[in-house]
């Protein structure tokens, strides 16, 4: 068992406190939802499918808003105001389970979109980092190709390289694997297991035990929008407290 | 199995042609119908047809009542449009000749030595035309062959070439800056037809990307005045509009803004045809998925830069068919103008019908304008076939995962 960087003790990156959330047609995806993160932690985020774990995740970034709680990330409250959402946005990086990679854009001007626009930084300097990032994932090769003539293993990768182009503190993954085939799955987690190593903040959704159980410093069950158990994985998956983590980790094994 | 020859040629017309005894039928029934009508057409085109009514009046149709002594300017304009064309096909295309190309080429040659010949021009005219065909040509091949020498910030820029163009042939058609003023009202035939047209597909377009935007917004003023905007006006028949536009215009636009009958038809095609292109666009907004906004925002791009970086690319390149068939039926469009008045390609054609001299020549007429607008449709829509291929480099990006 290996934790890489448990620093518990590590500044709070993002607090959320009571959250709850209604769609517009009245359904209520969080009902006052917890969670703390803090730098360099590892959080996996788990749960039966409807238990609104994405929609959580997708609140810390402001693509979906919540009606009560409070969610505050890297010390800036997530309020309606949009110069705030826009400074959180740059710090939080986000990884989609459809990859979203831009298909007009070659692999290396996806790269390099929003560093050059947003950061407003020299485009040959955000090209030589975007290199170095696609070395890092293994797909420098394919720089110059469109992310349709790669394969979803390949695209995925991209996506991660993408943000990290934006040098986020935070990175946020919805259910990265869940749209792979079974044998792209591994190059995908073994990228996201280095970032882990490199200290990088990261509040995963997956369904992926193996992964938790290596990477994770914490896991959290969530069950009708809200956290039920929060435990380090090794208690969470021999250990369950909860009745529901119990019932969930019966349906998985 | 490398078979060439004529056995071979024998044999695929029998596989494709006469393969059963139906099929065969069929092609027999169908061929005779073909020799029948272009046999009674040929002889009527060449026999019977009096192609002296075009012959008499090529200028009227190309540029209505333009003034003798200015006409020099639309050489001018011709000469520059040419140039231009070539030199963006040339860019376009580089070095390689697709077969199309060649085509082209050839047809654009042969049209430059009939057509002269044709309408019985003076040898000073149909040089003319051979000189401006041999440029645009040259030009084509020049560009081709040595247009990736050009520095990378010229030859992203040079689509620019064509909005200062239009600047610069709207000064040589309406005078100013120097020039004597012709007015609208002078305008006429072919040329009235393409400063119409072209008004109205430039402005439209802009005018139809943002209402579209506008009727997807989330706000709500700015969502339902785009919705009734493109309701009304596809709601009415365009007819009704340039009368009405003709009549109210006037009191709408900012003074100056449509002086005339002319200005103010252009208009109204404009607002007309952009309630279309909308349409268009916003099938096109529907098919770029959701999580291509929400994958830009995530990275931090405000929704404006999101949009045109992100959003907009793929949107228009799913539009951009069906844009141009809207503007194909806009240049169509234009002959409704010689109902409230304008001497646009048809509005000429029904003063020339209406000569006496000319009494029962409708066919013949009628005839050159079908051809006309076929040219001036085909050049579009090849232009837009060719953008579309430029604008998907990677044919495996439209299947998305």
């Amino acid at each position: 068992m290996t934790n890489p960087s448990s620093s518990a003790s590590g500044a709070v990156m993002i607090e959320a406190r009571g959250v709850e959330k209604w769609y517009p047609n009245g359904f209520q995806a969080l009902r006052g939802a917890d969670l703390t993160v803090r730098q360099g932690e590892v959080v996996v985020i788990m749960g039966p499918s409807g238990s609104g774990k994405s929609t959580f995740i997708r609140t810390f970034n402001a693509l979906e808003d919540f009606q009560r709680g409070s969610i505050v990330v890297d010390g800036m409250a997530l309020s309606n105001d949009v110069r705030n959402i826009d400074a959180i946005r740059r710090e939080v990086g986000m990884v989609f389970q459809q990859f979203n990679l831009f298909p007009h854009l070659t692999v290396l001007e996806n790269l390099t979109l929003a560093p050059v626009l947003v950061r407003k930084r020299p485009k040959a300097e955000v090209e030589r980092q975007a290199r170095q990032l696609l070395e890092r994932v293994g797909i420098h090769e394919q720089a110059h190709k469109y992310p349709g003539q790669l394969s979803g293993g390949q695209q995925q990768r991209v996506a991660i390289a993408r943000s990290l182009c934006m040098e986020p503190r935070i990175l946020l993954f919805d259910e990265p694997t869940s749209a792979l085939d079974p044998e792209m799955v591994q190059e995908v987690l073994e990228v996201m297991q280095e970032l882990a190593t490199d200290g990088i903040t990261m509040v995963v959704v997956t369904h992926e035990v193996r992964f938790a159980r290596k990477v994770a410093n914490r896991v959290v069950l969530m069950a009708d929008g809200q956290v039920v158990e929060e435990a380090p994985p090794e208690q969470f998956f021999t250990n369950p407290q909860h009745e529901r983590s119990k019932q969930f980790l019966r349906q998985i094994a | 199995m490398d078979r060439t020859g004529l056995p071979a040629l024998a044999q695929r017309l029998r596989r494709e042609l006469f393969a059963s005894r139906t099929d065969g039928l069929i092609t027999l029934v169908l061929l005779g119908a073909l020799v029948a009508l272009g046999g009674g057409f040929l002889r009527w085109a060449l026999v019977q047809a009096q192609w002296a009514v075009v012959q008499a009046n090529s200028t009227l149709f190309a540029v209505g009542r333009y003034p003798l002594d200015q006409q020099w300017r639309l050489w001018l304009l011709t000469t520059l449009l040419a140039a231009a064309t070539g030199l963006s096909w040339g860019l376009l295309r580089g070095r390689s000749w697709p077969r199309n190309d060649t085509i082209a080429a050839v047809l654009l040659v042969a049209l430059a030595v009939a057509a002269p010949l044709f309408l019985q021009l003076t040898l000073a005219i149909q040089a003319r035309w051979w000189w401006i065909t041999a440029l645009l040509l040259a030009l084509r091949w020049g560009a081709g062959r040595w247009g990736d020498r050009l520095p990378a910030a010229w030859r992203r820029l040079w689509p620019l070439l064509w909005p200062l163009l239009y600047l610069v042939g709207m000064v040589l058609i309406s005078g100013g800056l120097g020039l004597m003023p012709v007015r609208p009202s002078d305008w006429g035939g072919l040329l009235l037809t393409l400063v119409q047209s072209s008004f109205a597909i430039l402005l439209c377009f802009p005018l139809g990307v943002a209402l579209a935007l506008g009727r997807r917004s989330e706000l709500p003023l700015l969502r339902w005045g785009s919705v009734i905007y493109i309701e009304f006006i596809r709601g009415a028949p365009l007819i009704t509009l340039l009368f009405l536009g003709q009549n109210i215009l006037g009191f709408l636009l900012p003074g100056g803004l449509a002086p005339d009958r002319v200005w103010r038809a252009a208009w109204v095609l404009t607002f007309f045809a952009a309630a279309y292109v909308a349409e268009a666009v916003r099938s096109g907004l529907a098919a770029v998925p959701r999580g291509q906004m929400e994958a830009a925002r995530a990275l931090g791009l405000p929704v404006p830069q999101a949009l045109i970086h992100v959003v907009l690319p793929q949107a228009l390149r799913v539009a951009l068919p069906a844009t141009v068939g809207q503007f194909i039926t806009l240049l169509q469009d234009t002959t409704l103008l010689s109902l409230i008045g304008l001497l646009d390609l048809l509005g000429v054609a029904r003063t020339v019908m209406a000569n006496p001299a000319f009494l029962g020549k409708n066919a013949e007429v009628y005839l050159l304008l079908a051809v006309l607008f076929w040219c001036c449709c085909a050049a579009l829509g090849l232009g837009s076939r060719a953008l579309e291929t430029r604008l998907n480099p990677n044919p495996l990006s439209a299947a998305r995962a």
